[in-house]
C-alpha cells in the first residue's frame, strides 16, 4: 500500500516536472529564438553599386566617390551613404572604403603624403591603405570593384581588411 | 556539475525541505478536485503573458510611425516571432476566460466569505486590471480594429456625468486618438498595469498562503 502511494506520488511529482518543463522550454525556446534571431539574420548583405562613369574618373590617381545604396535595417529600409576612394590604374582597380578603421570617421585624401588622413585623431594611412600612424588597428577596408559597359561598380561588401 | 551546484546551496539554504513542505507536501482540504486549479492557470498565463511580452519589447516601437510595421516584423520577417505574439494573443484572450471560471469556482463555493473577503476584493480589482491589460494591449499593434475599437472605448466614459469628458481626454491625451494615446496606452500595459497586477498578486498569494484554501463543499 505504501509502495502504491509512494510511487503514485512520485509520478504525479514527475508529470508536473514535465509539464512545467514543457511549458518553459517552448515558451522559453521561441521567446530566446526571436530575440537572438537579429544577431544571424539581420545582415549587412553585400551588393553591387554603380557608382560613376569610368570616363569621369582620373586615372592613376585617387578619386573621392560617394556611394548611396538601399539597405534593409530590422524593419526600415533604409539608405547607407558611403565615401570610397577609387584608383584605376588600366585593368588594375582599388577601392578603398573611407571609414576609418579606428572609430568610423571619413577619411581625407592626404595629397602630401599620398595617402589618407583621419581628421578625428590624426590616424595616417598609405596610398595602399595600410594604417601607418595614429589608432587605426588595421587598414582602410578594401571594396570590390569591375567595370561594367563604362560604368564603375562597387560591391559594398568588404572584401578584405 | 549542476548536481553539486545544487548540493552545495541546499547545504547552506535548505531549500529543497522549504520546497517539499511548501510546495509539494503543502497539505490541502479533503475533495479538492481540479476546478481549484484556474487561479493557478491564471498565474501560469500571466508569466507566459509576460515573458512573450518581454520578448516582444525588444522589437516594437510604440510610435505611430513604426507600430504597424515593428508589429508586421514581428509577425512575419521574425523568426519565431509569429509564435511569440501568438501566445500573447491566446494567453490574453484565455487569460480572461480563466479568471472567469476562477471567479465562478470561488463564488460556487462561497469561498469568498469570512475570512477571505480580502482575496475577493483584490480578486475582482485584478480582473479589472487585466481587463485594463485587455483594452490597453489591444491598441499597440496600431492597425484599423485596434483604432476604432479604442475608439469605441474611450468614448464610453463621456457618457459619465461630470467627469466624463475629461476622463475621455485623458485617456486619449487629448482630443484625438493619436500619437499621445499610443504612446500611453504603451506604458500603462508595459509599465502601469504589470506593476499594479503584481502588487495586488503578491496579496492575494499571501492572503491564500496564511489562510488556506476555502473546504470543498
Amino acid at each position: 500500500m505504501s509502495d502504491n502511494e509512494m510511487s503514485r506520488r512520485k509520478f504525479l511529482v514527475a508529470g508536473i516536472g514535465v509539464i512545467s518543463g514543457t511549458i518553459a522550454l517552448g515558451v522559453g525556446g521561441a521567446a530566446l529564438t526571436s530575440i537572438g534571431a537579429p544577431a544571424v539574420t539581420n545582415k549587412r548583405e553585400g551588393k553591387w553599386v554603380e557608382a560613376c562613369n569610368c570616363a569621369d574618373l582620373k586615372p592613376g590617381e585617387f578619386n573621392q566617390l560617394s556611394i548611396t545604396y538601399d539597405a534593409k535595417d530590422g524593419w526600415l529600409d533604409g539608405k547607407i551613404k558611403q565615401l570610397v576612394y577609387v584608383k584605376m590604374n588600366g585593368e588594375e582597380i582599388l577601392a578603398l572604403s573611407a571609414t576609418c578603421a579606428h572609430l568610423g570617421c571619413n577619411v581625407n585624401y592626404d595629397e602630401q603624403t599620398g595617402g589618407f588622413k583621419c581628421p578625428c585623431h590624426s590616424g595616417a594611412y598609405d596610398a595602399t591603405g595600410k594604417n601607418i600612424s595614429g589608432p587605426p588597428p588595421r587598414p582602410l577596408a578594401r571594396l570590390e570593384a569591375k567595370v561594367e559597359d563604362g560604368k564603375l561598380k562597387i560591391n559594398t561588401a568588404i572584401k578584405e581588411a | 556539475m549542476f548536481a553539486r551546484i545544487a548540493e552545495a546551496l541546499d547545504s547552506r539554504f535548505k531549500f529543497k525541505d522549504d520546497f517539499k513542505k511548501n510546495v509539494l507536501d503543502h497539505p490541502v482540504p479533503p475533495r479538492v478536485n481540479f476546478t481549484f486549479c484556474f487561479g493557478g492557470i491564471t498565474f501560469l498565463l500571466y508569466i507566459l503573458l509576460a515573458v512573450t511580452g518581454i520578448t516582444m519589447l525588444f522589437f516594437y516601437v510604440p510610435s505611430v510611425d513604426h507600430a504597424f510595421t515593428t508589429v508586421e516584423y514581428i509577425t512575419f520577417d521574425l523568426p519565431a516571432g509569429n509564435l511569440v505574439r501568438a501566445i500573447h494573443h491566446w494567453s490574453a484572450n484565455l487569460m480572461i476566460v480563466f479568471i472567469f471560471v476562477h471567479m465562478l469556482r470561488v463564488y460556487v463555493y462561497g469561498a469568498y466569505k469570512n475570512p477571505r473577503e480580502l482575496n475577493w476584493i483584490t480578486g475582482v480589482l485584478l480582473f479589472g486590471i487585466v481587463l485594463g491589460f485587455g483594452f490597453t494591449g489591444y491598441l499597440l499593434p496600431w492597425d484599423q480594429k485596434a483604432y476604432w475599437a479604442t475608439r469605441v472605448g474611450v468614448l464610453m466614459p463621456e457618457s459619465l456625468p461630470l467627469v466624463g469628458s475629461f476622463v475621455t481626454k485623458f485617456l486619449m491625451g487629448g482630443d484625438n486618438i493619436g500619437a499621445l494615446t499610443l504612446s500611453r496606452f504603451f506604458a500603462l500595459h508595459v509599465a502601469v498595469l504589470p506593476i499594479i497586477t503584481a502588487v495586488f498578486l503578491v496579496g492575494h498569494f499571501l492572503m491564500i498562503r496564511k489562510l488556506g484554501i476555502a473546504r470543498p463543499l
